[in-house]
């Protein structure tokens, strides 16, 4: 009974998954499960495979061993557009919108992807049912309402991450990836960014990548340390900090 | 339909190799360009016509056609650097079409400009007395003027391929086509290196116009046609590969040539039969993909 | 109900959004004081032509940013349909309007499915080599098209509209059908543009790798933006067939194509306005010049090329951004 329950509490699962460029190894044999409606974030200091392994998860790379399970399917090798049907967005490192066309319609256009009348030419796109609605939405949850008229160009550069993940989040997905989601941000920016993270990770599975460590320790349920491509410890925060060799990786990189 | 006899054949093929020497050397100097500039030039079709008006200047003063062949590339260098450094620079970074649309503009007043000097009408052009009439090889009789502009596209796209090859400005030329960025880091500056491979095209260019002036006359139409029939070899061959280019233009001139002796009502038109055919087989071109040099 | 208007494009709407919302209407206003204010009639039906083309043109260069050299084969595909229907066949005008709007749409259909297959930047080479070699189809084509001479005796006298007869060799009731008919064209436009493609065609042309990120097909968005771009450029070859009484292979010149794209980028590729104050503004400069020299083409050219230097935005464009600014500034 104990094994259904945690079966269906786990939401991904990589089983001894494998990446290699040539002779180089970028990740090694990572056995790791994911929680549903959990917030589980990838740290490890630079160069540790964490990019690798989150590209591994969102399908835009494939791996060379191993097995990755979405659910009870076998998703190894799926394809990453095929993916976000099956639930899986992710957000990239580099900011990635239309540029000139608002915020809200930046949104709007993601959701109305997932419709049957995507391509019709002669409805006024107004009158797609409670699009426009559900894009003003996911824009209140990520804090950009008071924005949504403003060209993606024109929104600050916190204000641009966030609307990438109200984008991510219009393809309703059940795992939302996340990779590096601060990087280039300000203190005040980043600090409202891990605040939109949390509210994300009570309704959604959200893993995160991230190599400042500090940022994860107060907001994840979870934390995975990757080093040299292996995962080298997985457990609460709390276990983490006590963790002896994560203290050696991390404290060890921060006193050169 | 003509019988086909050997000879006839024989002739065809040469006046196919003829046609495709001069699609050679337009659609190496597109390939050039485009390959380390990016830039469709849409002005390559009068720079041709350009050249071969230059020849006709030139011809009509000195007589010489060697004179010709020596002024017209130097004179559209000059011109094709200048519009580089003019009118196309300004416009880098601002989407791939603007450098288009501008040497499209540029040709619709270069075509006017030549009917206002030298009028509307197009005239004959003489080729060389040494190079007139005929030689007879394994008792066929070959037009020698033919002759000559395979033998010349065959030496100028072999002294092409050894000054990109073998001399550091050709060693420049190949980096940048990969990756301008290595350019930039190694200091180089990259705005002259682009303008000597926008005048090194633009002198192909006029080079092909002087060789196409004794085949067909001059006309300030000259350049639109063969403008797009140097777009067809590009994308036969496949855009940005110079070694596409050669083999594209010397088929795509076979094609046309043969054609012609079957069904000439249907020569013009096997071109574009040939570019569609490539375009559902392998749009990447017959020999895209494989860099500036594939 | 402002978030239906907020999911237009941010830019160029608020103060113009009242012309913007009916902006169907306004340019069939436009069309309407047309031939009063011009020298002379043929002038106003000759904007009225080139506008619709360019109108169709702007759709796949100014809103999803493809550009096409091949455009004369649609127009000119769409004036041979309709000049053969009716010279050929016998049909009557309305057919022969709609075999012009549908023959554009099947060579764009034929065009585009090759052009769509490789890199965009092949697309304006391959658009303009198809639509020379219908060129030379047209020109050995005798026994349909006339071939050199081009196609004559596309006459059409008398126009039954609606049981109401009107004579359609009066050039002032043929400017008004062809006004109503353009009118009709550019509400069908604007309703394109406001329809769920309109959203995807400017997504792919803001971020094609995005639009694929969210589940677009780019190529199949451009294939059928092409084919509706061919339409309305088919309907304006049809109309100017019907308005000439005869088609000439000129019509399928690389220059028609050209003069589409300068007509364009004159006026403001990208907004809904600028291809007929591009078209309007281009007629008079060959109309003005011409009367001075015979190589207006010189002047146009050049022009061109400081609108691609130092305009790129087009009449049209910069008006828009200088009143936005101007608002902008009174606003703050």
């Amino acid at each position: 009974m104990e094994r259904t329950e945690a079966g269906d509490a786990v939401i991904l699962r990589t089983e001894a998954v494998s990446r290699r460029f040539g002779n180089f190894v970028a990740v090694r044999r990572v056995t790791a499960e994911f929680r549903r409606r959990a917030l589980t974030s990838i740290i490890g200091p630079n160069g540790a495979g964490k990019t690798t392994y989150f590209n591994l998860l969102s399908g835009a790379l494939r791996p060379s061993q191993g097995r990755i399970i979405l659910e009870r399917r076998d998703i190894t090798g799926t394809p990453q557009q095929r993916l976000v049907r099956l639930g899986i967005a992710r957000s990239y490192q580099i900011t990635s919108l239309f540029p000139q066309l608002s915020a809200l319609e930046n949104v709007r256009v993601a959701l109305q992807a997932l419709t049957r009348s995507r391509y019709n030419f002669w409805t006024p796109r107004a009158r797609l049912a409670g699009l426009a609605e559900r894009a003003a939405e996911l824009l209140e949850l990520t804090g950009l309402y008071h924005r949504r008229h403003r060209p993606a160009a024109a929104l600050a550069h916190g204000e641009q991450r966030a609307l990438e993940i109200a984008v991510a989040l219009a393809g309703a997905p059940r795992l939302l990836l996340l990779d590096e989601p601060t990087a280039g941000m300000s203190p005040e920016e980043t600090r409202e960014m891990m605040r939109l993270i949390v509210g994300l990770a009570e309704r959604h599975t959200v893993i995160l990548v991230e190599h400042k460590m500090k940022l994860v320790m107060g907001i994840s349920a979870r934390v995975m340390v990757l080093h040299h491509g292996e995962l080298v410890a997985e457990g609460t925060p709390e276990e983490i900090r006590r963790d002896r060799l994560v203290r050696r990786v991390y404290l060890g990189q921060r006193e050169h | 339909m003509a019988a086909l006899t050997p000879e006839l054949l024989a002739l065809q093929l040469l006046v196919g190799l003829a046609l495709g020497a001069i699609y050679v050397l337009l659609a190496f100097g597109l390939s050039l360009i485009f390959g380390m500039l990016t830039v469709v030039n849409f002005a390559h079709g009068a720079f041709y016509m350009l050249g071969a008006y230059v020849a006709f200047a030139v011809a009509g003063l000195t007589g010489n056609f060697w004179l010709c062949l020596a002024c017209a590339p130097v004179v559209l260098g000059l011109i094709g650097y200048g519009v580089e450094r003019f009118l196309v620079s300004p416009l880098y970074g601002r989407g791939i079409d603007y450098p288009l649309l501008l040497t499209f503009g540029l040709s619709y007043v270069l075509v006017e400009a030549v009917r206002i000097i030298f009028g509307k009408q197009g005239y004959p052009f003489d080729s060389p007395a040494a190079l007139a009439g005929s030689v007879e090889i394994l008792g066929n009789y070959f037009p020698l003027y033919r002759l000559f502009v395979v033998a010349a596209t065959g030496t100028i796209v072999l002294a092409l391929w050894l000054f990109v090859e073998w001399t550091n400005f050709g060693l420049i030329i190949r980096a940048g086509a990969r990756d301008p960025e290595i350019l930039r880091v190694l200091g180089i500056d990259v705005g002259r290196v682009w303008r000597l491979v926008f005048a090194l095209g633009t002198a192909i260019a006029a080079m092909a116009g002087v060789l196409a002036a004794p085949l067909q006359g001059v006309t300030p139409e000259m350049g639109d046609s063969m403008l797009i029939e140097s777009f067809v070899v590009t994308v036969v061959g496949g855009m940005g590969s110079l070694g596409g280019a050669v083999l594209a233009g010397l088929l795509v001139g076979l094609v046309v040539s043969l054609t012609s002796v079957v069904a000439p009502e249907l020569a013009k038109l096997s071109i574009y039969a040939l570019m569609a055919a490539v375009l559902l087989i392998r749009p990447q071109g017959l020999f895209g993909r494989a860099g500036l040099l594939g | 109900m402002d978030l239906i208007g907020a999911t237009a494009v941010a830019r160029g709407w608020r103060l113009w959004e009242p012309i913007a919302r009916h902006r169907a209407l306004a340019v069939m206003l436009f069309i309407a004081v047309l031939p009063w204010v011009t020298p002379y009639q043929a002038l106003a039906t000759n904007i009225l032509i080139y506008g619709l083309f360019a109108a169709g043109f702007n759709l796949l260069y100014g809103y999803l940013g493809l550009l096409s050299f091949g455009h004369a084969a649609l127009f000119g595909g769409g004036a041979y349909a309709c000049g053969i229907a009716i010279v050929r066949f016998g049909l009557p005008w309305y057919a022969g309007l709609a075999l012009g709007t549908l023959g554009g749409m099947a060579i764009s259909l034929l065009i585009g499915a090759l052009a769509t297959r490789t890199r965009g930047i092949y697309f304006a080479m391959i658009t303009l080599a198809f639509a020379q070699s219908l060129y030379y189809l047209a020109y050995q084509a005798q026994g349909w098209t006339g071939g050199e001479n081009g196609l004559r005796g596309v006459n059409v006298r008398r126009v039954e509209l609606f049981f109401l007869p009107l004579d359609f060799t009066d050039p002032v009731a043929r400017y008004w059908l062809m006004a109503a008919l353009v009118g009709l064209a550019l509400l069908a436009l604007s309703r394109i543009l406001n329809s769920p493609l309109g959203a995807v065609i400017e997504a792919v042309r803001e971020n094609e790798a995005r639009a694929r990120a969210c589940g677009y097909d780019v190529a199949a968005t451009r294939l059928m933006t092409f084919v509706l771009s061919g339409g309305f450029a088919g309907l304006a070859g049809a109309l100017q067939a019907l308005e000439l009484s005869t088609v000439s292979i000129e019509t399928l010149d690389y220059a028609t194509s050209g003069l589409v794209v300068m007509m364009t980028l004159l006026g403001g590729a990208g907004t809904f306005f600028g291809p007929f104050v591009g078209a309007a503004v281009f007629a008079l400069i060959q109309d003005v010049f011409s009367l001075w020299t015979v190589h207006w083409q010189l002047l146009a050219g050049a022009i061109f090329m400081l609108f691609v230097l130092f305009l790129p935005r087009g009449i049209w464009g910069y008006l828009l951004e200088w009143s936005e600014q101007r608002q902008a500034t009174q606003s703050s």
